[in-house]
């Protein structure tokens, strides 16, 4: 009993004495201390150790930092948290990653609109590979059966399904663009999104707050709401996952395409593009001159959507 | 917290930086040092069997999936040696599923224009030069010279798996059914439903 009013004196005095420690902080211990009070009590009775491990955990996440601003201590603490949480949530073994990105690397995504067919094993693999809720049917690929010479999704129809492909029909492939200049991060007012230095755009699920403002910002239609709790099957869920990829998202937060994060730094091609049958889906380093998205940019007609708002997206559609 | 806000919005002012002083273009068109990427340790060795290509892309020596241990009874002079074949028994081992349509419209293809009379085992050009069937890339680009530029550039076609380590590509036979190399109609894999009901 000393020693923990001992303790609590220590985080007063730490908390008072230090203008540097935030009120997170504090909090964050205080509450703490008041999760092992609490616990201790409810051990005795139903033998809620596991119950109790897992409000710990929960406690710990609710009062971390922003994953910017975490050590690279705090980073394995929390992926350890959120693998033991899966375990006792959903009793699912999963290996979480917070790889960081590779130096010299810059993701870029090209998309050949006179190759695809339609048949959209992407948006299927898509959905598989990054845990999408399979009740609200979210996907991050979106396939648009258009006409000649329109250049707009929007112009296009993005709920065919029939044989594949029609003729005189040409089809376009929308997902999150990864614009350098992304108007979604400057609208959100927690910072929860940002560009990472390999250019891919990411959400911290823990710090969004479900405002929304991101999906009004994007004029690309490249993010998801989750206005539920996402439901995938147990045996279906991918349990190699990234903290800023495919973890499992909960009701009230946005997310998007994040080219795979949880692949693409491990040399994988994302998804989709390895599951293209027909090679319209070009993925890779834009800054190597050798890369296969280097060779498309200097040697095919390439454009890019809605260029003039000056967002920079990495995704380039060209043509043969 | 002060401090977090300070590194926080730091990036945001890097990024509306971006577009004003250097656009992502300028960027990757000052990037000229190839970049190394045997040094993503993770991109390792492909299940799938590979050979070494014959031809060079932008970034040197390449590998492309090999095509021989695909074919079913390689190789075709276990048959086709000195004693005579039936065509029926040719038709019930092997060649019945194959439905002859390359070409347009009257100009069909017909066997001997890619398959060797004099030695079933290779692939023969108009010059009835030899071509291994590991390496038929040789052969569709002598018409497809166009598509094998981009292929070879890595506009058309795939690589397999990784974007990363060892350039390993899917040979044209790999999509593409030589006899028949259109691609077919089928229904798509699932369907969308509308944005944000």
């Amino acid at each position: 009993m000393d020693s923990r009013t001992n303790n609590e004196d220590q985080i007063e005095t730490e908390g008072m004495a230090d203008n540097k420690s935030s009120r997170r902080q504090f909090l964050k211990k205080m509450s703490i201390a008041a999760a092992a009070g609490s616990a201790s009590l409810v051990v005795g009775g139903c033998g809620g150790s596991l119950k109790t491990e897992e409000m710990g955990l929960k406690w710990e996440e609710y009062f971390k930092e922003h994953y910017r601003l975490m050590t690279q201590e705090e980073k394995d603490a929390t992926v350890k948290r959120l693998e033991r949480l899966a375990k006792l949530e959903r009793g699912i073994d999963v290996q979480m990653s917070n790889q960081e990105p590779h130096e010299q690397v810059l993701y870029g995504y090209a998309f050949n609109i006179s190759r695809c067919k339609g048949y959209m094993d992407c948006v299927e693999a898509c959905v598989k590979e990054n845990n999408l809720d399979r009740r609200a049917k979210t996907q991050y690929v979106r396939i648009f059966e258009m006409d000649p010479g329109k250049l707009d999704p929007t112009a296009g129809d993005g709920q065919f399904f029939h044989e594949v492909p029609v003729d005189n029909k040409f089809y376009m492939g929308v997902q999150c663009f990864h614009c350098e200049n992304a108007p979604c991060i400057k609208a959100c007012p927690t910072k929860a999104t940002w560009r990472e230095p390999d250019g891919i755009v990411v959400v911290d699920y823990d710090w969004c707050i479900g405002c929304r403002y991101c999906l009004a910002a994007c004029p690309y239609w490249g993010r998801r709401f989750n206005w539920g709790d996402p439901e995938v099957p147990k045996e279906e869920i991918n349990l190699n996952q990234h903290y800023l990829g495919n973890r499992m998202r909960m009701k009230g937060v946005m997310e998007k395409c994040t080219f795979c994060v949880q692949r693409t730094r491990k040399g994988k091609l994302p998804a989709c593009a390895d599951a293209c049958p027909t090679g319209s889906r070009v993925f890779g380093n834009l800054l190597d001159p050798n890369s296969e998205i280097r060779f498309v940019l200097k040697n095919k007609k390439v454009f890019r959507f809605k260029e003039d708002l000056g967002t920079e997206p990495k995704f380039w559609y060209f043509m043969d | 917290m002060a401090l977090a806000a300070v590194v926080l919005v730091d990036q945001s002012a890097v990024a509306s930086g971006a577009a004003g002083a250097e656009s992502v273009t300028d960027r990757i068109n000052h990037a000229t040092e190839p970049y190394d990427s045997m040094r993503v340790s993770t991109a390792y060795e492909l299940s799938v069997k590979t050979v070494q290509s014959k031809e060079q892309y932008q970034g040197g020596d390449f590998k492309v999936l090999a095509r021989k241990d695909q074919i079913s009874r390689f190789r075709c002079s276990v048959c086709h040696n000195d004693k005579p074949v039936l065509i029926q028994n040719g038709a019930l081992f092997t060649h019945g599923d194959v439905k002859l349509n390359h070409g347009l419209g009257n100009n069909q293809l017909t066997c001997n224009e890619c398959h060797s009379m004099g030695n079933r085992d290779f692939l023969v050009d108009k010059e009835g030069q030899k071509i291994d069937f590991d390496h038929s890339y040789q052969l569709c680009g002598k018409c497809h010279f166009r598509q094998k530029r981009d292929w070879l550039g890595g506009a058309h076609g795939k690589r397999e798996a990784y974007w990363a380590g060892e350039r390993v590509v899917r040979n044209c036979t790999s999509c593409h059914n030589p006899h028949s190399p259109a691609f077919a109609t089928k229904m798509p894999a699932t369907y969308s439903l509308p944005l944000d009901e």
